[in-house]
């Protein structure tokens, strides 16, 4: 590793101006964001990946990172961004409604066929009756609002003072707070401050110690240590070779 | 026709793939009745918020609680009543799950609706359609305290007393809270790559949905109107902020109500420094908007509705075609028809 892709990083602040709501881990009905903002997110969120309004066919089941990452990824990344403070969160219940005048909440679903009554009394299932796939009430685990988050962006790019993040589109306000050259320190020992993503790690480092939070679509990593060499930015330090679904690559 | 105005962030055609244009809508709305926003159950309280009140000098250090209406309290109803006409004007399409007509949350879309394009839905195994109305929490001006009432219920039974014909009183004795009329809130709404006919469709749902909230007869009358309408490449300041810098314009002493008028000249005061943002290619004037708004109604009227709702449904045919279109599309070496159904 003796050229760094990136001339520059950016410190960025992300302010929650709105309740954010990913679906991290889910119990019983209740849908659990963990405290942290994922970097493949952020990705898509800043416009750096164009993703279709409509998905359609393989792209519903399996997420494109890869194949949308790779062409930007010489020039661009980003690390998950990692709280500012404690984070703090709120709940909230949902509730899917109906347009129509007659509807009942069945087996976690809201059927509308008045006409079915009749049969679904008698002990018969009507598949408006049939239990929906998807959650049609519970409860939300979200990122109150006024929470903030830092991360980096790496590479000279002009970015948004808006994005929308999480499955609501909420608003989030991008400071940022300063700007860095990157430097690479010699093969060591480090401790890395940020949060970083399992599957961007470079292969060349040898992890020593670190944190876990297990979330989708990759676990983020915090309090790093590890043996290799380092990216300094600022007062701050990373592994050399920060590269999306860089571990997954070279391990095929 | 002010809609030209906007041709630069207008699209000619629904696309697949974002193309950064953005529509920022700035709405004013107004309770005219009493009206329950709440994200628990009944008995919880409103649903309101601690927030800075202002953006400047001590209004920044001050912190006030003030009224929500949050982003799926507006959109749910606006999206009912656009549905409405589309059931209406048999433009609502049949799913190929169950062959039940296109209804909200019910885990069939139909996927070829007006709606269905342009609000979205999540479907179990066909596909997804992202939403491109992106809605806000919406802010009271004024703390919650000055706007919202308490109410004690009593269950009067069919006598018109408090006695059941046995002579059993009523145990349902409640006190409730409300949102008292002539409430304010603030709202910024973002539209994106939205086509003319997309435009006056999502303005005529915000200018026409009249109850919001706890629904009953009595309660959730809303009265939308536009302030602003902007043109950009990127998003705007956000409702709380819209909020707090008109906060700050409003000056003190505040009391409910407000004066309609001075909130509107602070707001358009506040929005008007935004034509100066990085990214915004247009405002419109505010003749500019009246001729919009005049637009939106037009096409809805009596005369138009009909003949409006089917073009706008219609614009989404290519997408609509079966696959031998795309095979046909190919051999052309033309792969336009990405989005065909399946
Ligand atoms: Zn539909």
């Amino acid at each position: 590793m003796s050229t760094i892709p990136f001339q520059q990083a950016k410190l960025v602040e992300l302010y929650c101006l709105e309740p954010v709501f990913f679906a991290s881990r889910e119990l019983s009905d209740t849908y659990y964001t963990e405290g942290v903002i994922g970097n493949y997110a952020l990705t898509y969120a800043l416009g750096r990946v164009n993703s279709p309004y409509r998905l359609q066919g393989e792209a519903t089941g399996r997420p494109t990172y890869k194949e949308d990452f790779q062409p930007i990824a010489q020039d661009f990344y980003i690390l998950p961004a990692s709280p500012i403070g404690r984070v703090t969160f709120r709940f909230e219940r949902f509730n899917a409604l109906s347009d129509a005048y007659w509807y009942a909440m069945t087996n976690n679903r809201v059927a509308t066929a008045r006409e079915d009554l009749p049969l679904q009394r008698q002990g018969k299932k009507p598949s408006s009756f049939r239990p929906s796939n998807f959650p049609q009430t519970g409860r939300l685990r979200m990122i109150e609002r006024r929470n903030k988050f830092q991360t980096l962006v790496f590479g000279n790019h002009q970015l948004p003072n808006y994005i929308r993040l999480g499955k609501f589109m909420s608003k989030v306000k991008v400071n940022v707070l300063n700007e860095f050259p990157v430097t690479l320190l010699p093969e060591g020992e480090y401790q890395s401050q940020h949060y970083l993503n399992a599957a961007d790690l470079p292969q060349q480092i040898e992890t020593l110690a670190f944190d876990l939070i297990s979330i989708p679509p990759a676990p983020i990593i915090k309090n790093l240590r590890f043996r290799g060499a380092a990216w300094q930015v600022g007062q701050m330090i990373v592994p050399a070779g920060l590269h999306f679904c860089g571990r997954e690559n070279s391990n095929e | 026709m002010s809609i030209q105005k906007l041709s630069s962030v207008i699209a000619t055609i629904y696309e697949n793939f974002p193309k950064g244009r953005f529509i920022t809508l700035v709405v004013l709305r107004t309770t005219h009745s009493e009206t329950i926003f709440r994200t628990e159950g009944s008995g919880e309280p409103m649903c309101s918020e601690f927030v800075q009140a202002g953006l400047e000098g001590e209004n920044q250090k001050t912190i006030i609680q003030r009224l929500v209406m949050t982003k799926r309290k507006q959109v749910a109803p606006e999206r009912r009543y656009g549905r409405e006409h589309l059931r209406a004007h048999e433009l609502l399409y049949t799913n190929i799950k169950d062959g039940s007509l296109c209804s909200l949350n019910t885990n069939a879309p139909c996927e070829m609706c007006t709606d269905c394009f342009l609000y979205g839905f999540a479907a179990g195994g066909g596909g997804a359609q992202k939403s491109r109305i992106w809605t806000e929490d919406a802010f009271s001006i004024l703390p919650a305290s000055d706007v919202v009432g308490d109410r004690t219920i009593n269950a009067i039974y069919e006598t018109g007393t408090m006695r059941d014909e046995k002579g059993n009183p009523s145990t349902a004795l409640n006190t409730s809270e409300y949102i008292k009329p002539g409430v304010h809130f603030l709202d910024v709404v973002t539209l994106k790559d939205v086509t003319a006919d997309e435009l006056r469709y999502i303005i005529g749902n915000i200018l026409f949905t009249s109850r919001y909230g706890a629904v009953s007869s009595r309660v959730g009358r809303m009265e939308n109107q536009i302030l602003g309408v902007f043109g950009s490449i990127t998003e705007l300041p956000s409702s709380l902020e819209l909020v707090q810098a008109t906060y700050d314009v409003l000056g003190k002493p505040l009391e409910h109500p407000l004066n309609i008028n001075q909130l509107i000249t602070a707001s358009k005061q506040v929005i008007a420094n935004w034509q100066n943002k990085r990214g915004v290619s247009v405002h419109l004037s505010e003749a500019e908007v009246t001729n919009l708004l005049t637009d939106v109604e037009t096409n809805w009227s009596e005369a138009e509705r009909d003949n409006f709702l089917k073009r706008l449904s219609q614009s989404y045919e290519p997408f609509r075609q079966v696959a031998t279109e795309k095979k046909k599309a190919k051999a052309k070496g033309k792969n336009t028809l990405v989005e065909v159904e399946s």
